[in-house]
């Protein structure tokens, strides 16, 4: 498995594919090798290296290592590949270029818009507002995601709640430029909050963490929403500002397919998680169970099989 | 020394004393070019709408009206008032007089103006957000260029501002968690950083190595092995070892009631207390103090210092470990006065940013300071301006601190001199 700039201890993505790996290879009785990246430079030596190991199942964590996992599957075809979060799709014709690749996929859009209507109903100053590390498409599906959820919920409750950061019309929206939570993305957080926001969705492995510092510095009562993994069991420091998580279940996916290569049942097809098959979902309110209205996780339910059945249409760069 | 047949004795002519004005067109050039900007933009680009100017918070003391402006007047004010400003410029290098500095600053302020009225039409723009978090972004660049400053002052080229931020922050979060004490976070820092700045001294003063490549190998260790720790210690022990105490804001009685000033600049940490203490005491010791002194002759002419009977090495050597010292202080304000514990990498090119600012800022400590303010500035714009939703691509948002940087040293400041030997090993 290669990491990404994150690492495999980054609480989110990596770590997630990681523990599903491993999960994976013991029950097997395989063995696992790990390699991180520090840098985009790294991506190709260290495919190569894993090849060169003798590995015949590579797993590559990321959207930005997409590049190098389609030139590295080219030149070696006995080697299956399973890229989490990217299709692969260099040559953009809508298929994965090679056919020894398997994307696991989320359709967060789905679990976003959960949230963006859970928050919508939440937020009493009637702005919420969203931030992402980088413009890159898995990450700002949670922010388009969220943006239409706030929509849905206005629509449907003729409500004006205003979402900060995030330009559904444009596909663009506030970035800190990076992955590391530090000052600037503190900044940027505390920068919404001076725009009265009272819900903020930090999407972008460890930033989280900034945005949980201007909360505090605030002294007002603002709630946060983690991504990819249920935070609240990944950090319980920040626990007591989450209203929820949107779960990416990096961990099941990747389980599931190193488990049939390893069973020589291989097979490319992508796997997207969405809310039906539970690859994506809205994690449970915990400490916010008492603040939210009580008819909230009903209409969530609602919604959510609205979204299943399709009536309630979602639009993502996957979702076409 | 004077009997010396080698040394050149001063020439007996009469030296001219009269000061020339070079005829530099410069400034009205670039004013024109902004200018130009400004119409393209403001003007013809015009956004509708109103664009609110909020200059206090609910929380501040002395409450300031909103100031509501429409967006497309004031941009046409703004462009009459840079024209006007060009033209000045430009006379005043036909009738061979300099432009002031005040006529830049004066432009650089109403062209901001515009651009805000501009950018933010239609939403309301806090000021004391914006002026508050350039501030708090600019403080590890301030230390991390004052240990800059002193270091090249002396003569040792210092690169290694980025590994020095980086192994302050890592050991303040790792020592202010274990002990519970902020004041022992930073003293850990400080000593990070004299750490650093020690290995770089001894490979550049005792073993003449480029002191370029000490500087750039120095920060490839430290990241490599801050992440290496955090990866292995610091993460699966995290609660024991980093969620560090945060400090807290620290109000300062009358002071931070003033209007505007008083929120952005005496409503932060300690940390940012002790950066206005250290700014104004390097000011004052490199241009008023023997220490000064002596360090700065290390570093113009160490020769002539040698032979007034400085030990040039050792005060290069322990120049250097101070340096240090204060840029490992910047480093635990990204923990310990931002946001607690310690990430992988989480400095990002800060010192590279320093080290511009040093330059940028002429090797003098008020103006590196200003230079970090600047660049805080323009990252915190790029922030609030992408939450309210401006009409630039976020992309090309997040160059703009870049671009402002580079426009004001290659634009306003024109030529940086380094002292004469900085890099340059003492050899006797």
């Amino acid at each position: 498995m290669v990491s990404d700039a994150g690492g495999f201890d980054d609480k989110s993505f990596n770590q997630l594919g990681y523990e599903g790996m491993v999960k994976a290879a013991d029950e097997l009785g395989v063995e696992y090798k790990k390699v991180q990246s520090d840098a985009e430079t790294d991506y190709a030596p260290n495919l190569t290296n894993l090849v060169d190991q003798g590995c015949n199942t590579i797993v590559t964590v990321g959207f930005a290592l997409a590049a190098a996992a389609g030139e590295s599957a080219a030149a070696n075809p006995d080697i299956e590949y399973v890229s989490i979060d990217d299709v692969v799709d260099q040559d953009f014709d809508g298929k994965t270029d090679q056919p020894n690749i398997k994307p696991i996929i989320f359709d967060t859009a789905q679990a976003a818009f959960l949230a963006g209507y859970a928050a919508a109903d939440f937020s009493k100053t009637g702005v919420v507002g969203t931030f992402g590390g980088m413009n890159f498409p898995t990450v700002s599906i949670f922010m388009d995601g969220f943006a239409q959820g706030v929509q849905y919920y206005n629509t449907a409750k003729g409500k004006d709640v205003k979402v900060l950061g995030w330009d559904t019309a444009a596909q663009d929206g506030s970035f800190t430029g990076g992955f590391e939570a530090n000052d600037g993305a503190r900044q940027i957080a505390q920068g919404l909050i001076d725009q009265n926001v009272d819900v903020l969705l930090p999407v972008g492995g460890p930033i989280y963490q900034s945005a949980a510092a201007a909360i505090r510095d605030s002294g007002k009562e603002i709630a946060l929403i983690g991504v990819d993994a249920d935070v609240f069991e990944t950090d319980p420091s920040v626990g007591d500002l989450l209203l929820t998580s949107i779960r990416k279940a990096i961990d099941v996916g990747t389980y599931d397919a190193i488990l049939a290569a390893g069973n020589g049942e291989f097979d490319a097809t992508p796997f997207v998680g969405t809310l039906e098959n539970e690859g994506v979902g809205l994690a449970s309110f915990h400490d916010f169970e008492s603040k939210v209205n009580p008819s909230l996780q009903g209409e969530l339910d609602e919604i959510k099989a609205g979204i299943i059945d399709g009536s309630i249409p979602v639009t993502s760069y996957l979702a076409g | 020394m004077s009997t010396s047949p080698a040394v050149v004795m001063p020439s007996s002519e009469p030296i001219a004393l009269d000061t020339a004005v070079i005829k530099s067109w410069k400034a009205p050039i670039a004013f024109g070019i902004f200018t130009v900007i400004a119409f393209l933009m403001f003007v013809l680009n015009a956004r509708p709408g109103e664009t609110t100017f909020r200059l206090s918070t609910e929380r501040d003391a002395v409450q300031l009206p909103e100031v509501v402006v429409n967006s497309a007047t004031t941009g046409w004010v703004v462009f009459l008032a840079l024209v006007l400003i060009t033209a000045a410029s430009a006379l005043a290098v036909i009738s061979r007089r300099k432009v002031s500095i005040w006529l830049t600053v004066l432009f650089a302020l109403l062209f901001m103006i515009g651009f805000l009225a501009w950018a933010a039409a239609g939403s309301s723009l806090p000021v004391t957000g914006l002026l508050f978090g350039s501030v708090s972004l600019a403080v590890p660049l301030i230390f991390g260029a004052l240990g800059g400053v002193i270091s090249e002052r002396g003569g040792v080229v210092n690169i290694a501002i980025e590994g020095q931020l980086l192994a302050g922050a890592f050991t303040s979060a790792v020592v202010a968690t274990s002990t519970g004490s902020l004041v022992l976070g930073v003293l850990a820092a400080l000593v990070a950083g004299v750490l650093v700045g020690m290995v770089l001294a001894v490979f550049a003063i005792k073993y003449l190595v480029d002191q370029v490549i000490v500087g750039v190998v120095l920060n490839v260790l430290v990241t490599g092995l801050t992440s290496f720790l955090f990866s292995q210690v610091l993460a699966p022990n995290a609660a024991m070892l980093n969620t560090p105490p945060r400090f807290p804001r620290l109000e300062i009685p009358l002071l931070s009631d003033i209007p505007i000033i008083g929120p952005v600049l005496f409503k932060q940490t300690v940390i940012v207390y002790v950066m206005y203490i250290a700014v104004a005491a390097v000011a004052y010791a490199l241009y008023k103090t023997k220490w000064g002194l002596r360090l700065r002759a290390v570093g113009e002419h160490p020769k002539a210092a040698d032979t007034v009977g400085i030990k040039v090495n050792a005060t290069r050597f322990w120049n250097v470990a101070l340096a240090g010292a204060i840029a490992g202080i910047g480093g635990s304000f990204f923990t310990l006065g931002s946001v607690g514990a310690f990430n992988k990498e989480m400095t990002a090119g800060a010192g590279f940013i320093a080290l511009a600012a040093v330059i940028f800022g002429q090797w003098d400590p008020i103006k590196a300071t200003l230079a970090a303010l600047l660049f805080g500035f323009a990252t915190n714009l790029q922030n609030v301006l992408g939450i309210i939703g401006s009409p630039v691509p976020s992309e090309f948002m997040l160059m703009l601190p870049y671009v402002v940087t580079i426009f004001a040293v290659a634009g306003l400041v024109g030529v940086s001199r380094a002292p004469a030997a900085d890099g340059k090993p003492y050899i006797k």
